[in-house]
């Protein structure tokens, strides 16, 4: 009983983290409450309408974008295809932030797109300054792309079993 | 046309216009605390990094600065004051500087003879008692300045009181400052977005850094100054030093404001001549440290004019609105160039223009 009246007293007082939706994100599942916040102070709120562009190729790299909700379709040499569509929870601009200064690909919202912005100078700013905060989103990053290559090397795979075939 | 559109712009054009007049008696206060916020952001940032909520921070910064305020004026307020009290009455008494007074002395009386030699070789010419005439009244204009003080006191209170609303603006700039910027993006339209962030970040990278190295300076070159005049025995070093602290962030005319202020206190004095030499000599030492050590280790990567330039601005900022205009006309300039550089660069770079 006495447990009881504990546990709903501490929900009494225990606020709901506003910051924790920020932890869907994979590169920043690793991030504690404080950690967030930070992050949070630095990250833009934008909605796009379908059909939208969000940047075109060539354009100056300023902004990382994680998708919330909708579809994002990329256009760009970093997929073997040449196309690819972003959902909910991933993100884009990232693999160009330690590449160049110019966006290598043009984004275009294919839904109704809400997402979350941060520029790349406050991001690599924010690691500069918090490096234990900096090493869990360098990790995360590393997790991810490591996901991806080899995800595009079975996706190329398939696409030469797939020819051979043929 | 889309006429609902067009009213609602107008509707929101008549609001912000009302809102700039009803504003506009604060929006001085406002800059002000901006560049308070802008110096004090760092350590507020500092503490936030270890894991102190922003509001404290601010607070702990805030409490800092009271107790730093409080340690120096029980410290100098004492020796502010007196020397402060002791060039104020100099000034206001008239005595010492009565246009006779200040032909006696020596350096002075050296020009004052030749004046009343060529007096004498040119008929109707009256140049010695022009120039007596011209001290007293320039003896009249400072001892006037009491007077003008107690005359204007409703202004000068009620201008204490707005000074005392800028730590309290500071307070709530610096702690809501995400919110804040926020805010502000939030106004922007997604074709904009990138670049309005861009000039949001040059715009606070610029104004901070500037301010923040300008004010290291100032404190730096006024402990320097006030060493060097206590050392080659000048009255009132600590005011005198704080004083070309202050005037030295003018370019090419603020050092020689302190060196003037130190040499027409020696004037003042009665000093030997060869004290005007120790200031000139005292703060040419200061001078030679500040623009080979300082200025360009803290200030120089902040601005980047070719120095023609900073000397036109100076003098056009003179013209415009005197000393506080030759201290504010360079970063300003400078700021609105790095801006509009960063904005035409982008605008071409996000096809925009």
């Amino acid at each position: 009983m006495l447990k009881l009246i504990l546990g709903w007293l501490k929900s009494l007082f225990h606020k709901a983290d506003k910051n924790a939706y920020l932890k869907e994100i994979s590169i920043f599942r690793k991030l504690d409450s404080f950690e967030l916040y930070l992050l949070n102070n630095f990250m833009h709120h934008r909605s796009f309408k379908a059909g939208e562009l969000l940047f075109d190729k060539d354009y100056p790299l300023e902004m990382i974008f994680f998708i919330e909700s909708g579809e994002i379709e990329v256009l760009g040499k970093a997929h073997p295809s040449g196309r690819s569509v972003l959902k909910k929870n991933q993100w884009i601009g990232i693999m160009d932030m330690y590449h160049e200064n110019i966006r290598s690909s043009s984004a275009r919202a294919i839904t109704p797109v809400e997402a979350n912005a941060i520029s790349r100078k406050d991001f690599v700013d924010l690691m500069d300054n918090n490096p234990h905060m900096g090493v869990k989103i360098l990790s995360g990053i590393c997790e991810s792309f490591s996901d991806y290559i080899f995800q595009i090397c079975a996706d190329a795979s398939s696409i030469t079993k797939g020819n051979t075939n043929s | 046309m889309n006429w609902t559109k067009l009213l609602f712009y107008l509707l929101l054009l008549s609001v912000l216009t009302l809102g700039v007049f009803f504003y506009r008696w604060i929006f001085a206060n406002l800059v002000y605390a901006m560049v308070f916020s802008y110096i004090l952001d760092p350590f507020v940032s500092w503490l936030e990094r270890r894991r102190i909520p922003r509001w404290l921070s601010v607070v702990g910064v805030y409490l800092v600065i009271i107790g730093l305020l409080a340690w120096m004026t029980s410290r100098f307020l004492p020796d502010l004051v007196k020397q402060g009290n002791y060039l104020f009455d100099l000034y206001a008494s008239g005595k010492h500087l009565s246009g006779q007074y200040i032909v006696n002395i020596p350096f002075v009386n050296g020009i004052y003879t030749f004046m009343q030699n060529l007096d004498s070789q040119i008929p109707g010419l009256t140049l010695a008692p022009k120039m007596v005439e011209l001290l007293d009244s320039a003896n009249e204009s400072l001892a006037s300045i009491p007077k003008l003080l107690m005359d204007n006191y409703q202004n000068i209170l009620s201008t204490l009181s707005l000074i005392a609303t800028i730590p309290l603006l500071s307070f709530f700039m610096l702690k809501d400052k995400y919110k804040l910027r926020k805010a502000a993006l939030e106004l922007s339209t997604n074709r904009y977005f990138e670049l309005c962030i861009i000039l949001l970040r040059k715009f606070d990278t610029t104004v901070g850094t500037f301010l923040r190295a300008m004010l290291f300076e100032v404190i730096v070159v006024g402990f320097m100054a006030s060493i060097a005049f206590g050392i080659v025995g000048i009255k009132n070093p600590v005011l005198i030093g704080a004083t070309a602290g202050v005037a030295n962030i003018i370019p090419y005319f603020g050092p020689f404001m302190g060196g003037a202020l130190a040499a027409f206190t020696v004037l003042l004095n009665g000093g030997p001549i060869i004290m005007i030499v120790y200031a000139a000599l005292a703060m040419y030492i200061v001078q030679v440290i500040d623009n080979n050590i300082i200025y360009p280790v803290v200030v120089g990567g902040t601005i980047s004019m070719h120095p023609l330039l900073v000397l036109l601005t100076v003098i056009a900022g003179g013209w415009y609105g005197g000393i506080l205009w030759m201290l504010i006309s360079v970063p300003l300039v400078y700021i609105t160039y790095s801006i509009m550089k960063v904005l035409y660069i982008n605008l071409r770079d996000f096809r925009i223009i």
